[in-house]
């Protein structure tokens, strides 16, 4: 090795831990919130999703009504831990991919501040009864000029980084981050602006909705976690993505085709009727970005099965994208009119596709990057592979339950409700066994999650092992996997501004 | 990487501390190890059955885009036989069925606002003075045959309190209504106001009544108290309905 390159590697070292050092309080505020967000996310779904089968349940709270905590339920998930989770995860591999440190760490931490804040006032509001009774868009009409204010004082520092960054390539992450970044304010504001500051029909009103509720979860949601992956994969693995024009074609379908669904949930009502249709294609069509992409995601991971299965970034990452294959599968089979799209309109169904999307394949990429990121940021390795392990399991088997008890529940309760000749109360019964196996199976999702967030608390207190090693999934060891403990904060003046 | 003391010290300055030195060098390696450099970008051709899949889902959505009727046309809001048929062995059934008494007097309630509302009032107690009160009244809530006679012909000088009101007349209401008006009318108003009777009028009784009144001795004169009593005093012919049979709230008809 020549000393040129050795100067370079550590200059580069240095770069990276100075700009993981401008990172840290923001980073860490993001993923801690949103982890406890998701805690009480999963809390309101556990009681909603037990209104579904015993109405009687806390019947005497008025606050605590189904209407309230599932709307509640949902918001936490999306506003609370989603953006949160997203928000973190962006910054730090924008800084990293710009390869600039992040100037304005502060600012980014009030915003993040205001954005928790604009989240408790809204979740507290729909408990009130001040929802505004929009699906993903209950939060009083108040919020989200504070909301969206935040999230431009949050973002807009990464748009700077890569505007002053070295010139040179732009790979696909960052298309797919900046995408997102610049999609969501588009349709956010257009939702909000058409919904709540200029209301129009109606009947549109409730197609620019699930416009909105689609086009969060493909055009912000789906590239998020794809350029969140499209980093890991090949930085865990050591090997380039194996295809990278197969990556770029799912990039660019993804943005021709997915601003065009969402509005088949209004098959059936008085609008313009090529809408559904178009957007029940649009929905179909999402199969075509996310299969290139995972296929050039999943072929990296597995070229080393020993790294894949050893590492808990790989495995979380992995296990996410075979949810989008899963959620991509859905996509189509949910969506055809005359066929399944009536028995999903109305249904379970519906609720299983979301939750597949932003907890199977979303927040498995999420909880990937901050299995990678955390011990960056903290300088300190992840304190049990039990916790992480227990997390993966309870995960992946909860959600992949959920999301096939709600979808197939729900066609037989779409079927309940197609048949109008019957009683109402018949495609409830035909719910019914689906509800209480959907209550119970959150219940183990969240000891998952309070794992996660007890562990991931342990690490923000800097209370992580000292280790140069990272922590890996394997078992079969004679003492520590980890090679002998050492601490990598005393490694001299250069290090110690760290603390 | 063993403990940094052990092996191959640094040979350097005394005035550097070699073992922060070295613990510098190790974490940094370390760090170097964990982040991985990639210059290149794969270069593999796309999977042959990524393509059909993808081709299948193409097929898949273009026939349902073929079903979307004229793309961009903003002016048909539904589809064409968008509307269900009926279920298989499913026939129209009309409105909902109601009780008989319920929906006689729907149907008289606005008879009566059309044409006795006026005079008798809202509440059907007349003003006392021009206008006698229909409560409790003995020519309204005894024998029908009384009340539908005076309905279809209007009545002149005293009435069954033997007193006269105002100019001494009530004109004839019977001009153009049908057999179900004036059944609904007078299912009203003899369970209205105070009154309750507790019976239904039936169509075909409404019917005879219209019958009866166009072959009185004296028919398109009113008819008076005198011969109310003497030629009226029985119950209207026909068949009887009982109050709680379910009809038809439209024309009245009975619900198989």
């Amino acid at each position: 090795m020549s000393s040129e390159v050795s100067q370079n590697l550590e200059q580069d070292a240095v770069l990276r831990a100075s700009i993981d050092r401008s990172l840290r309080h923001p980073v860490m505020f993001f993923l801690t919130s949103g982890a406890a967000w998701l805690a009480v996310s999963i809390i309101l779904g556990m009681i909603s999703s037990a209104k579904v089968h015993s109405p009687d349940f806390l019947d005497s709270c008025g606050w605590l009504t189904y209407g309230r905590t599932q709307a509640a339920h949902i918001n936490a998930l999306i506003y609370g831990w989603g953006f949160q989770a997203a928000f973190g995860v962006i910054i730090w591999l924008l800084s990293r991919l710009s390869r600039q440190e992040c100037r304005a760490a502060g600012l980014i931490l009030a915003a993040g501040h205001v954005w928790n804040l604009g989240v408790f006032v809204g979740i507290l509001g729909i408990l009130a009864g001040f929802g505004t009774g929009m699906p993903w868009m209950e939060f009083p009409s108040f919020c989200w000029p504070v909301m969206l204010l935040s999230y431009f004082a949050i973002m807009v520092w990464s748009l700077v980084q890569f505007k002053v960054r070295p010139e040179g390539h732009v790979y696909i992450s960052q298309w797919y981050l900046m995408a997102a970044m610049i999609w969501f304010p588009w349709v956010f504001i257009t939702a909000n602006v058409l919904l709540h500051v200029i209301p129009g029909n109606p009947v549109m009103a409730a197609g620019i909705n699930a416009w909105y509720k689609s086009s969060l979860l493909f055009l912000f949601f789906t590239p998020v976690a794809l350029g969140t992956a499209f980093y890991l994969v090949p930085k865990v693995s050591g090997r380039p993505i194996h295809s990278y024009s197969l990556a770029q074609l799912g990039f660019w379908s993804l943005a021709v085709i997915m601003p065009w669904a969402g509005m088949q949930k209004l098959t059936g009502a008085p609008i313009p009727y090529f809408l559904p249709y178009l957007g029940a294609t649009a929905t179909i069509l999402f199969f075509i970005p996310a299969l290139t992409a995972a296929v050039s995601i999943l072929r990296t991971a597995i070229a080393d099965p020993e790294i894949a299965s050893h590492s808990p970034t790989l495995r979380f990452t992995m296990a996410g994208i075979v949810g989008l294959v899963v959620m991509a599968v859905a996509a189509v089979f949910l969506n055809i009119p005359g066929k399944t799209l009536e028995l999903s309109q109305f249904s379970m169904s519906g609720y299983g596709f979301e939750i597949l999307a932003l907890y199977g394949f979303f927040s498995f990429v999420m909880f990937g990057a901050i299995y990678f990121i955390v011990p960056r940021i903290t300088r300190r390795e992840w304190l049990s592979r039990r916790l992480i392990k227990w997390h993966f399991f309870l995960s992946t088997y909860g959600v992949s339950l959920i999301a096939l008890v709600a979808i197939f529940g729900g066609l037989q309760q779409g079927i309940g409700q197609e048949a109008f000749d019957q009683p109402w109360s018949e495609a409830s019964q035909r719910a019914f066994p689906y509800a209480v196996l959907i209550t119970f199976i959150w219940f183990f999702i969240m000891l998952s999650n309070i794992f996660f967030f007890m562990h991931l608390t342990v690490m923000w207190l800097r209370l992580g092992r000292r280790s140069t090693h990272p922590t890996l999934l394997v078992s079969d060891h004679h003492g520590s996997p980890h090679g002998e403990d050492g601490d990598i904060d005393n490694a001299g003046s250069m290090t110690a501004s760290a603390h | 990487m063993s403990s940094p003391n052990s092996h191959s010290k640094p040979d350097l300055d005394e005035t550097i501390n070699v073992t922060e030195a070295h613990g510098r060098v190790t974490s940094e390696s370390a760090a170097c190890e964990r982040e991985k450099r990639l210059a290149d970008s794969g270069r593999e051709s796309v999977p042959l059955w990524v393509i059909t899949a993808c081709g299948v889902v193409l097929l898949i959505a273009g026939g349902v885009l073929g079903n979307a009727g004229t793309l961009l046309s903003y002016d048909s809001t539904f589809r064409k036989d968008y509307v269900r048929g009926l279920a298989p062995g499913g026939a129209e059934t009309g409105p909902e069925a109601k009780i008989a008494l319920v929906a006689f007097s729907a149907k008289g309630s606005k008879i009566y606002s059309a044409k006795c509302n006026g005079c008798h009032g809202s509440d059907g107690k007349g003003d006392g003075v021009n206008y006698p009160s229909l409560a409790g009244s003995s020519f309204v809530i005894e024998e029908n045959q009384k009340f539908a006679m005076i309905i279809l012909n209007g009545i002149q000088g005293p009435i069954s309190n033997g007193k006269t009101y105002g100019a001494g007349i009530m004109p004839a209401q019977g001009a153009g209504m049908t057999p179900e008006d004036l059944a609904g009318v007078m299912t009203y108003v003899r369970n209205s106001f105070g009154n309750s009777t507790g019976d239904v009028v039936s169509v075909e009784m409404a019917k005879n009544a219209i019958d009866l009144s166009a072959s009185r001795e004296k028919a398109g004169q009113s008819v008076t108290a005198d011969e109310i009593r003497s030629a009226h005093s029985t119950k209207l012919p026909g068949e009887e309905m009982l109050p709680d049979t379910m009809v038809n709230p439209a024309n009245l008809t009975l619900v198989k």
